[in-house]
């Protein structure tokens, strides 16, 4: 008797135990809960109004919006393709018009997975939980933040409705490429509005918010098409569509929005832009202000540098055998400057932005070369009484470096050909004569030239500067040459006219201010030297290539053919073209031969201009009244007659410039 | 028959306890709630309504209520540059002064001055001074020939910078006007006291006002307005010109000329700005070397 007597003595013990256990979990939970409460972020009356941020609008320069900043466009549920919702509640929540916040059977199950099965966590998020954790929490991983976040959905469920919830929800869920809010999100993945969105398209977006990066359909359709054959199995399992209409929309391959490709800015350009104008007012201000800001952006021009620069590096990827599979392609960079004002008109940074977002027309500091020696021979002119008439030889030229090793500099062919006027030896690009020029200068002088012209990275003061071994970006190379085809005056680049905020009033205004930093006939001067260059000279591709406008250019080719550059001008356009590697390797072509910039970039500038240009009418460099052309014999800088039907060379000097002994008049 | 709870209690007793009214109603009563609640959920809306009722005591934090507070002192800012930019331009437009726009104008702050106003600004000046920021020739091209769309006053450290700009927002034209320029004119610093020989710059050039004015009645009339550009300025002055001297350097195309006033035991000299070919002209005359 006495056993079965203390087995119900212990079955009472327990009843009472766990009855005691369940008032005190009870009482737990209730002072656990007031504590917490407390400290519950608050909820806004109007969940849906949170999510409205006011957005900025960029213009191109011909009043098109080209880019919405901090964009979160809300649209009411009824704007939204039944096919989506559908897809997202038999994704994500199939239970979310039953419940009142949670699921507590995924919940419990979810719980004993996580405590039970080391290493698997399993979650049981319902769409308000969600919903509670995107609008008010972190994503750190606790029971407190899991539990805090349990407690808003059971507010967000008491005061909204299931359409309200909804409503939120799907405006600001993350479906990848930066696309907040499924407006945003069907915009930028197929081009359209939320509400045309086909059963096959609701279909593969409702299977991103799981794995935004990792479904991007943009960069993984393959694993985005799996995925939307969940999202499809989940919408038969649960009654929304049939099995035909499952297959029929699992057949489909979406046409992607391939113009948009990413909701992020998608251009060099609007990027450098972005960039000067959080510099101005602060990220708060240009995401969350909704100001307006006209740019100098010429979309054509910027069509035009795309296309150019892509199809002169594929060019390029052929003549040097590589595919990109299994070694790097060369980079590139174009900018395009308007010299009459410095507004920026077109800017490319790279091959395709959205592989690598890094700005090399901003950012990449490369070595410019020969195209340094235009301010090599202005300075030269300027300081020492040179001229383009001015006879040198090219010899072999050892210049004492205190501190170093002699500096040798060698002409590109290696060779020395004799006595030359300094037009020609421009024209041919000949190192030795730059070296000797900059020995008569000093390298200061030249350093102080090109930071009139606008040249801010670093420069040494060193004699190797006249062959441009200064780091230099292609922005700051059309910026200083538009200063040559500007007659010497100067226009700091910009990239906006004005801002303004969502009213119309200005904010900011920019003035097109000259700054006189060169003089005219000698810049002038060099300005005819580099019209040789494009018609005889390094960079006569330009010409090859049809292009027949008078320009003005200066090919760059630095040490070993790391970099490429052409810059060069008319007189309404002016734009630097650089090409090289990211990283530090030689431009070589199949057969091991250097890539010159006359080779690599010059076809790319030829075709960009020629496009930009087509719809202009021609223009001539104006000819400062103190420049006077005079037809010399190349070899002996001595004046020829017009009429002297021996090949002689035009130049350009200045009035009381003297020629072999002759003061031009 | 009683038994303490600890007492073993034989099958039946335990049987009976167990099943006991109020037991059965305790496991009844936690059945219904444990059910209830999974069928209606009345756990989680009496917890949500209780969170509504208590909604507005707890703090407005949370990424929704940080975005909020961001796109506020986005607005705020943005409103801030425009409220300080109109009030910069209403004041500007009540401004009767150069000096006044440079002293209200921070460096790096711009307003726009209509033409009209910029017109009585440069009108209130001193006709010398006047000359001296712009040709009045220059300004008539500037505001009555058609190219100037809009002026720009921009502040500086030390002064201000005023931009006549074309409709392509070009600078066609540009003036600095430095404080010390403006003092000059503000404080009237074109008239010093002393007499002409406080100045050394007139040494050996300084002439009675009837052989000044001698000399100056033999220059070609169309002359004279070149030498005495600014004759209210003089006619303005209390007292009696006795003496007029010829500072001995030139400055951007001027040569000033000292008036010594001399008025109720008081002697001060006026500077007026004349034309150089016109003093050099009148230099001739007065040495007696004119032709």
């Amino acid at each position: 008797m006495k056993p079965i007597g203390s087995i119900w003595t212990a079955i009472r013990l327990a009843f009472f135990s766990g009855l005691m256990l369940v008032c005190a979990g009870i009482f737990s939970v209730t002072v656990l809960v007031l504590y917490t409460a407390s400290d519950l972020p608050r909820l806004p009356e109007d969940l849906s109004r949170i999510i409205e941020t006011p957005q900025s609008l960029v213009y191109n320069a011909a009043g098109q919006v080209v880019l919405h900043l901090g964009e979160r466009e809300s649209v009411p549920l009824n704007r939204v393709s039944p096919d989506f919702i559908n897809a997202i509640v038999a994704t994500e929540d199939h239970r979310f018009f039953l419940h009142h916040g949670i699921n507590k059977l995924r919940t419990l199950k979810a719980l004993y997975v996580t405590l039970f099965e080391p290493g698997r966590v399993e979650g049981a998020s319902t769409i308000t939980q969600q919903l509670a954790k995107n609008l008010f929490f972190s994503f750190e991983q606790s029971f407190s933040r899991k539990f805090r976040e349990l407690l808003v959905s059971f507010q967000i469920e008491a005061t909204h409705s299931k359409a309200e919830i909804l409503e939120v929800y799907i405006n600001q869920i993350h479906f990848g490429a930066g696309a907040q809010g499924i407006e945003k999100a069907s915009d930028t993945f197929f081009g359209k509005s939320a509400r045309d969105l086909t059963l096959s398209e609701a279909a593969l977006l409702a299977g991103l918010p799981k794995s935004p990066s990792a479904y991007n359909p943009f960069y993984h359709m393959d694993r985005a098409l799996k995925r939307r054959q969940v999202v499809l199995q989940r919408m038969k399992d649960t009654g929304y569509i049939t099995a035909d209409q499952a297959s029929l929309a699992a057949s489909e391959i979406p046409e992607l929005n391939r113009e948009k490709k990413d909701a992020r800015s998608g251009s060099y350009f609007l990027d450098a832009l972005i960039k000067a104008l959080i510099d101005t007012y602060g990220e708060n201000v240009v995401y969350k202000g909704g100001i307006r800001v006209h740019s100098t952006l010429d979309s054509r021009l910027q069509d035009l540098a795309k296309i150019s620069l892509g199809q002169g590096l594929d060019r390029l990827d052929q003549e040097m055998g590589v595919s990109g599979e299994n070694s790097p392609r060369p980079q590139g960079a174009l900018v395009a400057i308007d010299p009459s004002t410095g507004a920026v008109r077109a800017m490319v940074g790279g091959r395709d932005y959205f592989i690598s977002e890094f700005n090399r027309a901003t950012h990449a500091r490369r070595q410019a070369g020969s195209g340094f020696k235009p301010f090599v021979y202005y300075t030269a002119f300027e300081k020492n009484g040179l001229h383009p008439g001015t006879l040198m030889t090219d010899h072999a030229v050892t210049i004492p470096v205190a501190g170093a090793p002699d500096w040798q500099p060698q002409n590109f062919d290696r060779g020395f050909q004799g006595n030359m006027v300094l037009k020609t030896a421009m024209t041919r690009s000949v190192n030795t004569i730059a070296a000797q020029l900059v020995q008569l200068t000093g390298p200061d002088a030249v350093i102080d030239t090109a930071r009139k012209c606008g040249i801010n990275s670093p420069m040494q003061d060193v004699f190797s500067i006249a062959l441009g071994t200064a780091g230099v970006t292609p922005l700051e190379m059309t910026a200083a040459f538009s200063v040559f085809a500007n007659a010497g005056n100067r226009h700091a680049p910009f990239l906006f006219w004005r801002v303004e905020d969502a009213f119309g009033r200005v904010l900011f205004e920019h003035i097109v201010q000259e700054q006189p930093v060169l003089d005219p006939g000698t810049a002038y001067q060099v300005v005819d030297m580099m019209k040789a260059v494009v018609d005889t000279g390094s960079g006569r591709r330009v010409r090859d290539h049809g292009f027949t406008r008078p320009c003005a250019g200066k090919t760059g080719t630095s040490n070993n053919f790391m970099d490429a550059w052409f810059t060069g001008f008319t007189p309404t356009l002016c734009t630097s073209v650089w090409v090289g590697f990211d990283k530090q390797h030689p431009l070589r072509d199949k057969n091991g031969v250097g890539i010159t910039g006359g080779r690599g970039a010059a076809p790319v500038w030829a075709q960009f201009m020629h496009q930009a240009l087509a719809d202009e009418p021609e223009r001539k460099f104006p000819v400062p009244k103190e420049i006077r052309f005079e037809k010399i014999d190349p070899d002996t800088g001595c004046r020829v007659d017009f009429r002297d039907s021996r090949a002689g060379m035009v130049v350009a000097v200045k009035k009381g410039q003297v020629l072999c002994g002759e003061t031009v008049q | 028959m009683s038994f303490e709870w600890y007492e073993s209690v034989g099958t039946r007793e335990g049987l009976k306890r167990t099943i006991s009214f109020l037991n059965i109603s305790v496991l009844i009563l936690s059945a219904i709630l444990v059910f209830s609640e999974f069928r209606f959920d009345w756990g989680e809306q009496m917890l949500g309504r209780f969170l509504a009722a208590v909604n507005q005591t707890r703090p407005e934090k949370g990424a929704v209520w940080e975005l909020g507070r961001d796109t506020l002192t986005a607005h705020e800012t943005v409103n801030q540059l425009i409220d300080r930019k109109s009030d910069t331009q209403a004041f500007a437009r009540r401004i009767d002064s150069f000096s006044g726009i440079a002293r209200h104008l921070l460096p790096g702050e711009w307003v726009t001055l209509d033409k009209s106003h910029f017109k009585d600004l440069y009108r209130s000046l001193p006709l010398t001074h006047a000359r001296q920021i712009m040709d009045p020739a220059r300004l008539i091209w500037l505001l009555n020939g058609d190219v100037t769309d809009r002026i720009f006053c921009e502040g500086l450290k030390n002064g201000i910078k005023i931009y006549f700009i074309d409709t392509g927002n070009r600078v066609i034209h540009q003036i600095e006007l430095t404080q010390e320029t403006l003092t000059v004119i503000t404080e009237k610093k074109y008239l010093k006291p002393g007499t002409l020989e406080s100045f050394g710059e007139f040494s050996g050039r300084i002439y009675p006002v009837d052989r000044f004015f001698d000399a100056v009645f033999k220059l070609p009339g169309e002359m004279i307005p070149d030498l005495l550009p600014d004759t209210d300025l003089l006619l303005d002055q209390e007292g009696v010109i006795s003496r007029v001297g010829i500072w001995n350097e030139a400055e951007e195309g001027f040569i000033r000329l000292g008036f010594e006033i001399r008025h109720q035991n008081r002697v001060r000299v006026l500077f007026v700005n004349a034309r150089e070919w016109a003093v050099w002209q009148l230099g001739l005359i007065l040495r007696g070397t004119h032709s």
